[in-house]
């Protein structure tokens, strides 16, 4: 099976530069096919369908509703595509007399008065399925956080779902992984290269703190398969759950430890002979505490595929 | 930059600026244009870096002082006609942490996409050695310590994915995806044993041996769904594949000393097995009417491990050639939400996962029963590892006067273990049951927020006495972390206020506390913890041309614990303890301007320090002691866009980085074979980078 193994510096200037030039060659196509939709009469309803009875007024400046037309949402060649009724309500009264009820049926800003429930079921009401699917009973749910507390419906560019800002829109609420990511070992999610969202489904899961994976370890191993074994000697926390040894968040302990060696490993093992030594960095017992600490010796904490037992394989040692 | 990546990006700058020369003549109905319909920019322009690092690039390979390409692009068309977009996202090209992603979708229909991303990571020490072969899974150690030559050590991962979609009729929908990552590289590994150095007059050592790294790791699936108004069904298949182009890592050289525990003699070191998951899942969700839903997810999981072992001497008769290891993992989710009155929701879930380890239990020892240095005989068997769990929630949330909300919930998580303890404590059984009060308040002009007070419970069957092959006791005296009794207290507090119209408030506290039970008869292992996190955030609006955010977070953790000391003198045992302490302060300023209508000028500080304490109480304070550890990051960007038109501007970006540390990890540590880690501990960056962007339509 190695055999198969793909070569991964050798190809990868080739497959995409392929991939490249077809995405360059359609998209000329199409941008010759926008041009010319150009030619055609503007309609009277000038993103949606049917807003024209809300963009009589609502077509001012650059914050303008009309940047919806930008997004998904405002593509009408999908008949699935919603009208500003579909989520803001009819709102009759507003139209009649905008002066006395200046607010629509539903809004969903900061000083919305509609019940979050309502907000977000106007959200389910198209987004219930694949990933949303477990959003009813999910933590975020049940905390009355509402889909446009982290989603901007009018924009193009909604900052929950760009790598680079998402990470700001969830330290809205969760500060203490705002600190975390700044500690000296940590992830790169200031970089984007590991979001939230990798982690965890913001919309609900079936596995525990909305893992995006049916468990916390299984969330892991999409990165770190290596861990996962099975192997002739097992580690049993590492089996049962990164998080008891690991913060992901950022630790000042090295590998995203919580706490640095031999303090953690003491939390479970026996004070039998060297295990229980206090830390110190000078005289005998500073193996434990510098370096890898217990891991200068214990090298596979994550367990050893060794079927030997001649060099302490057991320990871990080998 | 190698040869290969510098023609990658000559055919990016070549492609784009074809595409932007073509382009760019577009402009009908120009201001409702530049409203509704999808925008492209393109960014690249040159940055340099002024001073070496090792943590500024950790992630990103800004690390050597010298200029760097800085290339961006975000290119969005859509066909209005068909709803048929096409999106092409490169960030950082000019760097390595470089993405590129290509999707085609006509929406509502079908779309497929292929996404490349590379993420680098240097290990931020560097190691001075003289061990050879590095990245490699045979190494050259020396047998006597060594002054070598300064290594880095770094890893890097390049994943390809691509998926695709299909909408079939009666609101099917067709998904399948495939990610393959390769990472390569190396990391800091090792070997040893305790019984060398710096034990004086005793043998034995430590040696480095950077671990190689060349890994394959793939998931891929398929998915059909179903989205009615009421029934939503989600079926399919997920697997996932691990493969190490390397099974062992071997050496020549090293210290012979130390007989049959010599450090040359731990070798080869098996390194991580291929191994592959497959799982069968169905998820759903049904409102059985507009105020009652429920949802389940059922998954039938096999994963297994059977990686050739490597080529041996030392193998137990019956044993064959690979572990044979099966885990089959079945796991069952349900949960129901109802609205029964107008003001009262409930919400119930069950979780059920149940981790069966069918690997085959075999003697891989057959003379672990002989007596060990300490005068202990051990089981040569493996030690497969099987558990379940149970977690259920039942929560109701009360409507009050003044929008106010009372929830309440209970939570009970329990967990049944199979394993036979041997080094350290058991418990078959663990159960955990939690309350919770909450007090909310939303849909308030100005003030909104909640209090919360969480209470739990964790206790459990008999702790197993671990033993040894001849049933005689061993140690007892740590009841483990996950497995110990416990009690828990915790307060959450978040207060949302907006005293005037551009002014907002953010508070947030939360602080909880842990009292550990022990086992019969001792008192060590951990004994309490708490940990508090307090911050405040403020927002405030001067005028539609300049905002300005500032925050401050204090986050604290504190943990007592206790073992017990052996002293290899006389064989004395002292019980000692620690207080353990990690104490962050960070705050930031961000302030954003538009002093013309040109010119967008803005700014980012952030400022972290964190001490970590290690306060331990011995009889012998001044032999053990720890130097507390204190960390300061700080991080200043400056940012000035200044518009040369309307689609073009000039972006203009300063960082100033700074890392301090007095961190001791490896200051102290020589290697037997002479091998020192080192780093920079105050490491100041300054970066500035000059780049146009232009967008179109």
């Amino acid at each position: 099976m190695k055999n198969f193994i793909w070569n991964m510096h050798a190809f990868f200037p080739q497959i995409l530069g392929i991939f490249f030039v077809l995405s360059i060659g359609m998209i000329s196509q199409n941008v010759m096919a926008s041009d010319n939709d150009d030619d055609d009469e503007p309609t009277e309803d000038i993103v949606l369908r049917g807003d024209r009875t809300c963009t009589g007024c609502h077509d001012e400046g650059a914050e303008s509703v009309l940047t919806i037309g930008k997004t998904k949402h405002g593509t009408v060649a999908d008949e699935r595509a919603p009208t500003c009724t579909s989520c803001h309500g009819k709102s009759i009264r507003h139209m009649d007399r905008p002066e006395k009820v200046p607010m629509p049926s539903r809004t969903f800003g900061k000083n919305s008065l509609n019940p979050v429930e309502d907000r977000n079921q106007t959200c389910l009401n198209c987004h219930q399925g694949d990933k949303q699917m477990h959003w009813a009973g999910s933590t975020h749910a049940n905390r009355d956080v509402a889909c446009t507390s982290c989603h901007q419906i009018h924009t193009a560019q909604d900052k929950v779902r760009d790598r680079i800002t998402q990470s700001e829109v969830c330290f809205s609420c969760h500060k203490e992984q705002r600190a975390q990511i700044n500690r000296p070992s940590r992830h790169p999610v200031r970089e984007g290269k590991v979001i939230c969202s990798d982690c965890h489904n913001s919309h609900g899961s079936a596995g525990p703190g909305m893992m995006t994976r049916d468990s916390i370890n299984d969330t892991c191993y999409t990165c770190h398969m290596e861990k996962r074994g099975p192997f002739v000697r097992n580690h049993p926390p590492v089996q049962e759950n990164c998080a008891l040894c690991h913060n992901p968040h950022g630790t000042t302990a090295p590998n995203l430890l919580k706490v640095r060696s031999p303090f953690l490993c003491q939390e479970c093992h026996e004070p039998n002979t060297h295990q229980g030594s206090p830390g110190t960095i000078d005289g005998s017992y500073r193996r434990n505490l510098l370096a890898r600490g217990c891991l200068n010796c214990h090298t596979q904490i994550h367990g050893s595929n060794n079927p030997e037992d001649v060099r302490l394989e057991d320990l871990l040692q080998r | 930059m190698n040869k290969s990546t510098k023609k990658f990006l000559q055919i990016i700058y070549a492609v784009f600026f074809l595409l932007i020369a073509e382009t760019a003549a577009s402009t009908e109905d120009e201001n409702l244009r530049r409203l509704t319909k999808p925008q492209s920019a393109i960014n690249f322009g040159v940055g340099y870096l002024a001073n070496d690092n090792a943590r500024f690039g950790q992630y990103s390979g800004v690390r050597n002082e010298g200029p760097y390409g800085t290339f961006n692009f975000d290119i969005t068309k859509r066909d209005e006609n068909t709803g048929t977009w096409l999106k092409l996202l490169g960030r950082n090209l000019g760097l390595q942490n470089r993405d590129i992603r290509f999707e085609h979708t006509k929406q509502g229909h079908w779309s497929y996409f292929i996404d490349f991303s590379q993420t680098p990571r240097y290990e931020p020490f560097t190691a001075v050695t003289a061990v050879t072969g590095i990245g490699s899974a045979h190494l050259d150690v020396p047998t006597s310590p060594t002054t070598g030559e300064p290594a880095q050590l770094k890893t890097e991962r390049q994943a390809i994915s691509f998926g695709m979609n299909r909408v079939l009729p009666g609101n099917f929908e067709a998904q399948f995806h495939f990610r393959n990552e390769e990472k390569d590289g190396s990391r800091i590994f090792g070997r040893g044993n305790r019984l060398g150095p710096p034990i004086s007059g005793v043998v034995g050592g430590y040696e480095f041996l950077p671990e190689p790294i060349n890994y394959s790791t793939r998931q891929f699936g398929g998915t059909l769904n179903y989205n009615g108004k009421d029934l939503q069904l989600s079926g399919g298949y997920y697997g996932t594949m691990f493969i190490n182009k390397n099974t062992a890592l071997t050496t020549t050289g090293g210290s012979s000393a130390g007989g049959i525990y010599a450090p040359n003699l731990f070798s080869p070191i098996a390194l991580p097995p291929d191994n592959q998951s497959h799982q069968l899942f169905l998820s759903g969700g049904y409102s059985f009417n507009p105020t009652t839903r429920g949802t389940f997810k059922a998954a039938y999981t096999r994963a297994t491990q059977t990686d050739s072992f490597f080529p041996t001497q030392f193998l137990a008769p019956g044993v064959g050639s690979n572990l044979d290891g099966r885990i089959d993992t079945a796991l069952v989710q349900a949960s129901v939400t109802s609205r029964p009155l107008p003001k009262l929701s409930v919400v119930a879930n069950i979780r059920f996962e149940d981790r069966d380890d069918n690997t085959p239990v075999l003697l891989y020892n057959p003379l672990a029963g002989q007596l060990d240095f300490n005068g202990n005989r051990w089981s040569g068997l493996n030690h497969p590892r099987s558990f379940s769990t149970l977690t259920s929630k039942v929560e109701a949330n009360y409507t009050l006067p003044m929008n106010f909300r009372l929830i309440g919930g209970i939570e009970y998580e329990h967990w049944d273990r199979l394993w036979q303890p041997t080094f350290v404590g058991h418990r078959a059984r663990t159960d955990e049951i939690s309350y919770r009060a909450e007090l909310r308040r939303t849909l308030s002009d100005s003030v909104t927020g909640s209090i919360a007070y969480i209470h739990s419970n964790r206790f459990g069957s008999p702790f197993i006495s671990t033993m040894t092959a001849t049933g005689d006791p061993f140690f007892n005296t740590i009841a483990p972390l996950n497995l110990s009794d416990r009690n828990r207290d915790k307060i959450r507090l978040s207060l949302n206020w907006e005293p005037i119209e551009p002014l907002s408030l953010q508070v947030m506290v939360d602080e909880s506390f842990d009292n550990y039970g022990h086992r019969s008869g001792s008192n060590l292992g951990l004994q309490n913890g708490s940990a508090r996190n307090y911050s405040l955030d403020a927002a405030y609006t001067v005028s539609e041309n300049l905002q300005a955010v500032a925050w401050f977070s204090r986050n604290e953790t504190f943990i007592d614990q206790a073992s017990r000391n052996w002293s290899p003198a006389d064989g004395s045992r002292e019980i000692w303890s620690a207080n353990l302490q990690n104490i962050g302060t960070s705050f930031g300023v961000d302030i954003n301007g538009k002093p013309t209508e040109k010119l967008e000028v803005g700014a980012s500080l952030s400022q972290s320090f964190i001490t970590d304490k290690f306060k331990q109480r011995t009889s012998d304070p001044a032999t053990y002691s720890v130097p507390n550890i204190s960390t300061e990051l700080s991080n200043l960007k400056l940012f000035a866009r200044y518009a040369l038109r309307k689609n073009l501007s000039l972006h203009l970006d300063y960082i100033l980085n700074r890392f301090k540390t007095n961190e001791w990890t490896w200051n102290h540590w020589t290697y037997t074979d002479g091998t020192r880690l080192i780093q920079d501990t105050s490491q100041i960056v300054n970066f500035i980078g000059l780049s146009a962007h232009y967008t179109w339509q």
